[in-house]
């Protein structure tokens, strides 16, 4: 059955401008001085503003994201292969390098590594994950996050703190720019989770708002121009290894931004940057798998 | 955007939408038929079709159909479970023009035989669209409190459905109206903050000229 239909839509807008609205990255350091409190807070309010939460319902949900990233991550079973039957193993071959001391990469990097790349198996193998932006880019925050805490004993508290300052990040990149592969490219992925890492971890390090930003800034711009050429389309080549790879590039971005490195691209041109780069960016690039790795000889083989 | 889903939802991989978006089509489809579904004939297009299986989709839309949601664990085993409860599923290819490259068909038949046809897409993320119900275009995310009615096409009934959520205190964030033609079937989608109440749905199923009531509480 099918009709000749005439289509009238109406659509009530009921946003509020409230008092810890941002629509930028410079909004959050204005809010942060203005209200003279930290950017995780200002990320809480406008939540609670926005979505009707009381301050309790907010930090709960967001403790469940946390607790959800520990799960998966102490879950992680080597043994797993994804549906295309290649993906599933490497996380385990980290682990055990890493336990035989030949780490060149330092104990804090080498254990991001592992644990991203696990992450991202875990996701491939059908297992549960946080999706921090999106679900191939699911193993960079908890990779940096879950280092941290079990590397300097953070309470849940902050971690969970840590949580809102990424997402305030990612929320600016999103309504800004693509959180998106098929919309901007696997920089508005790996790029955007990387940024909302970076953000995080330097936070958890001391550094104050414009610091924090800077981090997220430095972190995006070393991102952008990143297609998302999957092969076959799914999230195993190359979505898994470059969760280690945004992960690490979170941990430099961070250190250079805490040793007062600045970034000469403001952070909201640096995002406004990767929206123009997004746009230019071929069809064949966002998640078609219609160019790049996907159409190489190598991954033709992948699936036989 | 909900802050939570850019740090979230926990969900069962691969995708946000070959998988979570799938697993909520399949859920708000079960629950748009109402009923526990017997039997689903599921037609998929584009991307769906072409890289379902590595990602997972039609185990997604299985467990949707039997009320899973994205988290949960058993999505993998989804066909073993439907086929272990005597419920038939299908799949295919859905001939579509110009339809979200992420988009399906679901052709359902519920335990006490009611049946409906339900197009959706994934749309990014592990959002979704609800594009068509039984032929008839509609737009909605299945996120909020939804009111489906078929009226027939006379005077009165936007207002009758809209005084009884406002009696209700419910409060409309998005409305739908059209019809087939003049005078004929016409159908209203309403996306509303708060759940109505099933008295007031059984009222609105007594009223005149009123067809048929869908209501969906929300994901």
């Amino acid at each position: 059955m099918v009709f000749q239909t005439s289509h009238l839509l109406i659509h009530f807008r009921k946003e509020t401008y409230g008092m810890t609205e941002y629509h930028s990255l410079q909004d959050l350091q204005d809010l942060s001085a203005s209200t003279e409190k930290e950017i995780w807070e200002i990320v809480q309010l406008a939540d609670m503003e926005e979505s009707g939460r009381t301050a309790e319902q907010s930090y709960q949900k967001m403790l469940e994201m946390y607790q959800a990233m520990k799960e998966a991550d102490a879950s992680y079973d080597g043994s797993l292969r994804s549906a295309s039957k290649r993906a599933g193993g490497d996380g385990q071959k980290l682990q055990e390098y890493n336990e035989q001391q030949k780490n060149i990469c330092g104990p804090f990097v080498g254990k991001i590594m592992e644990k991203a790349i696990k992450m991202g198996e875990s996701n491939a193998c059908m297992r549960r994950i946080v999706a921090a932006p999106t679900a191939g880019s699911c193993g960079i925050l908890p990779a940096v996050l879950l280092s941290y805490a079990e590397d300097y004993r953070t309470s849940e508290e902050e971690m969970v703190h840590a949580l809102y300052i990424a997402a305030g990040i990612g929320k600016v990149i999103a309504e800004n720019a693509f959180i998106a592969g098929a919309a901007g490219g696997c920089q508005a992925e790996i790029g955007s989770a990387s940024a909302m890492a970076a953000a995080a971890l330097a936070w958890l390090q001391g550094g104050d708002s414009e610091t924090i930003l800077n981090a997220a800034a430095l972190s995006l711009k070393n991102m952008l121009g990143l297609t998302c050429d999957p092969v076959a389309g799914l999230v195993e080549v190359p979505c898994i290894k470059r969760n280690a790879y945004g992960a690490v590039n979170a941990a430099v971005s961070a250190q250079l931004s805490l040793s007062g490195i600045h970034s000469a691209i403001s952070p909201d041109d640096v995002i406004d940057s990767m929206r123009r780069t997004g746009n230019q960016m071929p069809a064949c690039l966002k998640e078609t798998s219609e160019g790049g790795l996907a159409v190489s000889d190598s991954a033709a083989e992948y699936l036989k | 955007m909900d802050l939570f889903d850019i740090v979230g939802p926990v969900m069962v991989g691969p995708s946000s939408s070959h998988t979570a978006g799938a697993v909520r089509i399949g859920y708000v489809a079960g629950k748009l038929l109402g009923e526990d579904v017997r039997k689903a004939n599921i037609l998929l297009y584009g991307s769906f079709l072409a890289t379902g299986n590595g990602h997972g989709t039609k185990k997604a839309l299985a467990a949707g159909l039997l009320g899973m949601h994205p988290d949960d664990y058993r999505i993998a085993e989804s066909l073993q479970i439907a086929e272990s409860q005597g419920i038939e599923i299908t799949f295919g290819e859905a001939k579509l023009e110009e339809a979200h490259p992420n988009t399906v068909v679901l052709q359902l038949w519920g335990i006490t035989g009611k049946s409906i046809e339900v197009q959706a897409s994934s749309i990014g993320g592990s959002r979704i669209n609800i594009d068509k119900i039984d032929g008839i275009s509609t737009n909605f995310s299945g996120d909020h409190p939804t009111l489906i009615v078929h009226n027939l096409d006379q005077p009165g009934h936007v207002s009758e459905v809209t005084s009884m959520l406002a009696h209700k205190g419910v409060n409309i964030a998005t409305m739908q109206l059209y019809r087939s033609a003049k005078g004929q079937k016409a159908v209203m989608v309403l996306e509303c903050d708060q759940n109505i109440p099933e008295d007031g749905i059984s009222w609105l199923e007594h009223v005149e000229g009123v067809l048929k009531v869908t209501y969906f509480a929300g994901i």
